[in-house]
């Protein structure tokens, strides 16, 4: 489809002179007696429409037709002329719409029937409405500059539709005449402006009326090329409801519109709230709707409709909704639509309980007597859309379902989470230019790049994502900036989980894939403040404040001092002793390789204290927990965080502790076989001859 | 997109083909391997493809309707018979039929042609058809261009020069040009053999039978798919950017929406979204993991046993009926969402948008969507009750801002009546007959209808004398002033008839006092 092509620019030019001031001679009834107040009373005698009148509200509904289906993009452009050409609007996008038109009709009035008819003109509106199409619209305007260099690209092309009594066939040719020789030099004109575009196609459309009864001077005549760029139609016709019915059809074929006909609407009726009536509704909207039907030429399932206002319309049949039931369906196209009859009591009960928000799905009447729901009407924000329901088979039927496929064999997706999180990361129109010039688009793929910093997708990789204790922190440490009751949120989460290990509370750790009854206590709280740790170090870079909850983080772990620690260690051990001889047989075999590994972690920690000073991490040769998948996703991070900014001294000192506490140990086998970072670390687990190296990874470390 | 191979199976396929081996080949022998090649293609890596087989000479024949199943397409291969001469038309044809009971007008299709380039004699031969072409009527029409979006691929069982020596190559394009350029001629380089058969199939296949991997992104969670059929590339606007656009490899998530807000969107396509599990090379999947089917089985099943992306947000949209907006490429979208094949069976499902800045008008601007913690507050709600969406356009359309229409007389009768209805509840009705008699006087003056203002002033005023004795005084003061005010707007006179100006109300005493009695 071509933006712009000739349905972009309109330019409607209505004759003011003293003629069409004359009536139409066509009789309004407008004083209809109410039945029972009649006796005595003569009513009012039938008034009648002047030519002028006629001819304003045809081309007014020609205009609300296309801004109903087209409300952008096709511009109208009114020229009223007698002694002068009054120009009512302009091609901006704000004076496009009936309100403004109408107002400035009211302000011009009906035409003088004692002006001097000499002074006025038809050619007047002309000549201006070939200086209109001159003159490029904003979106021409966006376009050029958006192409560049390709600027030549943007059609200026274009209709003047001239609504005028003429006097006869030479009348009508002289008009022809003047359209073309004031293109060619306001042609001439454009070529040398910056401003001005020179008209490549303009199609001339001269509808000749005359009052009803009398003959008309002037002949029709189909399209006709008058030269490469004008083309021109004439149509003469009488004025009333016959104007009007040729600019119905008029604006069809211009915009390519297409009528459809929904059929069995029930509607109350008034004097019989109990019953209802089944009504018609005809409309308007793009014919690509009915592509379906046009290609299978099964066009002739709708029959002529009832005035005979256009050739075919498509009849539809209304399927009465079913409760709101919100469905995603397949379409594979919505058009705006318009009634052909607005202000109908049928049209406005239909349009009303769109705009209220129901759909109705329409069913496609089929010779075979089956039933195929092929469009649905539906209105977003005031609008009314017709929407193309694919109703053939579809090419993606039977696909292999999403758990046959990759992951689909994993049953633990944190599926409830995720959901919590792409409500949050739900959408929202910002519609005022922001204070910031950022994108708000990019703005919410930035939240998700930091939401998902450290996201597991299933629950047994995770232990802090299932205590509802971390919420707190980990639903504020995302944010990009933290306020002082965030951190102070956060550091009570942390205080939280402290008192909860000193009180020895147990922990949601998952024991999928470990033998026995998997880590103990102590061991379950190292992988959880390992977890959170990495949690917390994905969002250090994001202000000086996720750095404070880190260092909130840091000093607690390390904390209480290394006295009341070795206490403690000492009391648990005793615990876990007495435990683990209930127990029984499983948990022999580790005790004493835990019991000097511990030992030897200590003395190993005493030895960096007095190294590195305050700065107590983890010892590198304490055991690693057997399922410390956290880990690996911790090995991911530092890229990320690099990428994102300059390396903070945090970084630069850990990366050098790192480094330093590297070299006192021999590096695990896992971590030197690992392919990007990602290690099939504790697959062995799983399987069946996994113990061996697990036991080789002991033996290396002893 | 399905694909229908039309094979030629006239005498002319018959011919040989001096082929070095021992073995005689013909011409339909060679097609028949290259078919098979396309087939076996197709059913290890395109294998949700439906495709049918016709054969074709003076008659055409359906042999295998639109399917999956890969091996009757093969033995269907070997079951040909020879038959008389080449009648394309006919063929074409029915292919248009075939393919729109099948799959209606709206599914793009892929035709592959496969002939040996010689185009039949007399009536029915496209070079009949061709010169006959612009005499037809709607009724014979010709079948191409397709009715339904197409490409059509040549497969000619001869080389450039042989199809050059006859007018061949001539109408096979203008049959291309005919089905408005979509399509591509195959010929084979140099001599006729297996191997050079196989190359030209193999360029069909890199054309159109290549899947298209992707990488589906939500932050840092992603995940390898397939997007299947392949999405095809789009022209915005043939004059003003002609050059087709394509998505993105990246498919990244910018945002979530509720499916009552995105409320059942226009596609251009929709496609499966298939997680894929890349064995990348040089990564060491270990010797001898692809090499059989068995082997190939305990992979897909460890890939099934690790968590993918995929699954879990196919999980979440499920349950919360929610889509993801997923960024294509510049000013281009899609929206991801659970399809549900049946009870059991889902799906992660992509639907692509039109491309533009706008391609969903009660979304706004898609550039313009961002984040709900940047906004002042949750414009969801607190306990999730309201929404964003849909976005109001600035002008109301006709249908819900009460215009005025008065083509029909009844139009004009009604607005008349409403009026009077509530000129005899004066004054309860003050408010609304004021409202309708102001409506009608901006029409008249729009319409420059004045005629019907001086008729409506001596309809009011007629009023005004049939008021009962029971009437409130009011009534008659304020028809009587009404009157008046349409009176002085049927002059004409500019001070009288400004568009903005509305007839108020008369103040009178007792309509004040007597309220306030009240």
């Amino acid at each position: 489809m071509k933006i712009f092509a000739e349905s972009h620019k309109t330019v409607f030019v209505v004759d003011h002179c003293p003629y069409m001031a004359e009536s139409c001679r066509q009789h309004v009834e407008f004083d209809m007696l109410v039945k029972n107040r009649t006796q005595g009373i003569i009513p009012l005698a039938p008034i009648s429409k002047s030519l002028w009148t006629c001819s304003v509200e045809s081309s007014m509904e020609y205009c609300r037709i296309m801004y109903d289906i087209f409300p952008f993009k096709k511009l109208v452009n009114f020229i009223v002329s007698d002694s002068g050409a009054h120009v009512l609007n302009s091609w901006t996008q704000e004076d496009q719409n009936l309100q403004e038109l109408m107002a400035a009709l009211a302000a011009v009035g009906p035409p003088n029937p004692h002006a001097d008819p000499e002074c006025c003109s038809i050619l007047h509106g002309l000549v201006t409405a070939v200086e209109a199409l001159c003159k490029i619209t904003e979106y021409q305007h966006e376009a050029r500059t958006m192409l560049m260099e390709n600027a030549e690209r943007v059609g200026n092309r274009g209709r003047i539709i001239c609504i005028t009594n003429a006097k006869s066939d030479s009348h009508v040719r002289m008009l022809e005449e003047c359209v073309q020789e004031t293109i060619h030099e306001h042609n001439k004109l454009a070529a040398n402006s910056d401003h001005l575009m020179q008209i490549q196609k303009c199609e001339l459309v001269l509808i000749h009326t005359y009052p009803v009864g009398e003959d008309s001077l002037v002949s029709d005549r189909p399209k006709k090329e008058l030269s490469s760029v004008l083309t021109s139609e004439v149509h003469s016709v009488r004025a009333g409801r016959h104007l009007a019915t040729k600019l119905n059809v008029l604006v069809q074929q211009h915009f390519d519109l297409a009528s459809t006909t929904i059929t069995n609407i029930p509607m109350k009726e008034e004097q019989h709230a109990n019953t209802s009536a089944n009504y018609d509704v005809e409309l308007l909207h793009h014919k690509e709707a009915h592509v379906d039907f046009i290609k299978s030429g099964d066009n002739h399932i709708g029959g002529n409709s009832r005035e005979g206002t256009f050739k075919e319309t498509v009849t539809l049949k209304w399927c009465t909704p079913r409760t709101n039931s919100v469905e995603l369906h397949y379409c594979t196209g919505a058009y705006r639509i318009s009634p052909v009859d607005v202000n109908s009591r049928p049209s406005s009960c239909l349009t009303n309980f769109l705009l209220n928000g129901r759909s109705v799905l329409l069913e496609q009447p089929r010779k075979s007597g089956s039933k195929v729901i092929s469009h649905m009407l539906s209105s977003h924000g005031g609008e009314i859309f017709l929407h193309v329901l694919s109703s053939s088979r579809s090419i993606l039927e039977d696909p292999p379902s999403i758990s046959e496929g990759c992951g689909g064999r994993v049953t633990d997706y944190r599926i409830t989470d995720f959901g919590e999180f792409m409500r949050e990361n739900r959408l929202t129109p910002f519609l005022e230019p922001r204070r910031s010039l950022e994108i708000p688009l990019e703005r919410a793929k930035d939240q998700l790049e930091k939401h998902t910093r450290y996201w597991p997708m299933i629950i047994s990789q995770t232990t802090i994502f299932n205590m509802q204790a971390v919420v707190p922190l980990a639903s504020v440490i995302v944010k990009e900036a933290l306020t002082d009751e965030d951190i102070l949120n956060c550091q009570k989460t942390i205080y939280n989980l402290v008192d909860m290990e000193r009180k020895n509370d147990p922990l949601p750790i998952s024991t999928v894939g470990t033998r026995g009854k998997g880590p103990k206590r102590d061991e379950q709280y190292r992988i959880m403040w390992n977890e959170l740790e990495t949690l917390v170090r994905a969002h250090i870079n994001n202000s000086d404040k996720h750095q404070r909850v880190l260092e909130c983080l840091l000093a607690c772990r390390s904390k209480p001092p290394e006295e009341e620690e070795r206490k403690k260690r000492g009391r648990k051990r005793e615990e876990k002793e007495d435990k683990s001889e209930k127990s029984g047989k499983d948990y022999e075999p580790d005790k004493p390789w835990q019991e000097s590994e511990r030992l030897k972690s200590v003395l190993d920690r005493e030895k960096e204290e007095l190294a590195e000073a305050e700065i107590i991490k983890d010892s590198p040769d304490s055991p690693e927990p057997p399922n410390k998948k956290p880990l690996v996703t911790m090995d991911e991070m530092p890229p990320v965080e690099k990428a994102k900014g300059p390396m903070s001294l945090l970084s630069l000192w850990s990366n050098r502790i790192n480094t330093a506490n590297s070299r006192k140990h021999q590096e695990f086998i896992g971590r030197l076989n690992s392919v990007n970072n990602k290690a099939e670390l504790y697959q062995h687990l799983k399987e069946e001859n996994g113990m061996e190296t697990t036991e080789n990874g002991k033996g290396s470390r002893q | 997109m399905p694909t229908v191979v039309v094979m030629d199976v006239s005498l002319s396929m018959t011919r040989p083909v001096s082929v070095e081996g021992s073995e005689e080949y013909q011409r339909k022998h060679l097609a028949i391997h290259g078919l098979t090649m396309l087939f076996e293609h197709m059913a290890t890596n395109y294998k949700l493809e439906f495709t049918a087989l016709v054969v074709f000479s003076s008659l055409w024949e359906l042999m295998v309707p639109f399917t999956r199943d890969y091996n009757t397409l093969q033995e269907a291969l070997s079951n040909m018979d020879d038959y008389d001469k080449t009648c394309l038309e006919a063929a074409l044809l029915g292919v248009c039929n075939i393919v729109q009971q099948e799959w209606g007008a709206a599914i793009p299709c892929q035709v592959v042609l496969v002939t040996d380039g010689c185009l039949g004699i007399g009536r029915g031969s496209l070079r009949h058809s061709l010169t006959t072409h612009n005499q037809r009527s709607e009724s014979n029409r010709f079948p191409l261009p397709f009715p339904f979006p197409s490409k059509l691929y040549v497969m000619c069982m001869a080389n450039l020069e042989e199809l050059q020596s006859s007018d061949s190559l001539d109408c096979l394009e203008r049959l291309i040009d005919l089905n408005n350029g979509e399509g591509q001629i195959f010929t084979i380089d140099g001599p006729l053999c297996l191997k050079n058969v196989q190359s030209m199939f193999g360029k069909l296949i890199d054309l159109a039978y290549t899947p298209f991997h992707a990488v589906l992104k939500c932050g840092h969670l992603t995940s390898d798919v397939q997007v299947f059929p392949r999405p095809e590339p789009f022209i915005i606007d043939e004059e003003i950017d002609p050059i087709p656009k394509a998505i993105n490899t990246d498919l990244e998530i910018v945002g979530f929406i509720d499916i009552a807000d995105i409320s059942s969107p226009p596609v251009l396509s929709r496609h499966l979204v298939l997680p894929i599990a890349l064995n990348k090379e040089g990564d060491e999947l270990g010797p001898g993991i692809t090499d059989d089917t068995e082997d190939e089985n305990s992979a897909n099943q460890i890939a099934g046993k690790i968590p993918n992306f995929c699954v879990l947000l196919h999980g979440s949209l499920k349950v919360e009926g929610m889509v993801a907006i997923v960024q294509l490429g510049p000013e281009w979208y899609g929206m991801l969402y659970s399809q549900a094949d049946s009870k059991k069976k889902s799906n992660l499902m992509m639907s692509l948008f039109e491309p533009g800045p706008e391609p969903l008008p009660w979304l706004g601007k898609m550039a313009q969507l961002g984040p709900i913690s940047d906004a002042k507050e949750n414009p969801y709600g607190e306990d999730d009750n309201k929404s964003p969406f849909p976005l109001q356009p600035k002008n109301k359309r006709s249908y819900a801002q009460n215009v005025t229409v008065w083509i029909k007389p009844s139009g004009l009768q009604t607005d008349v009546q409403k009026i009077l209805r509530n000129a005899r509840k004066l004054p309860e009705k003050t408010q609304t007959f004021y409202k309708e008699l102001n409506r009608l006087r901006k029409a008249a003056l729009a319409f420059g209808f004045l005629d019907l203002l001086k008729g409506v002033a001596d309809m009011l005023e007629r009023e005004c004398t049939l008021l009962p004795d029971t009437a409130h005084p009011d009534a008659a003061f304020q028809l009587t002033h009404a009157a008046q005010q349409l009176k002085v707007a049927s002059t004409g006179t500019s001070e009288y008839t400004a568009y903005d100006h509305n007839i108020t109300p008369l103040q009178t005493d007792f309509s004040g006092s007597s309220a306030e009695r009240m």
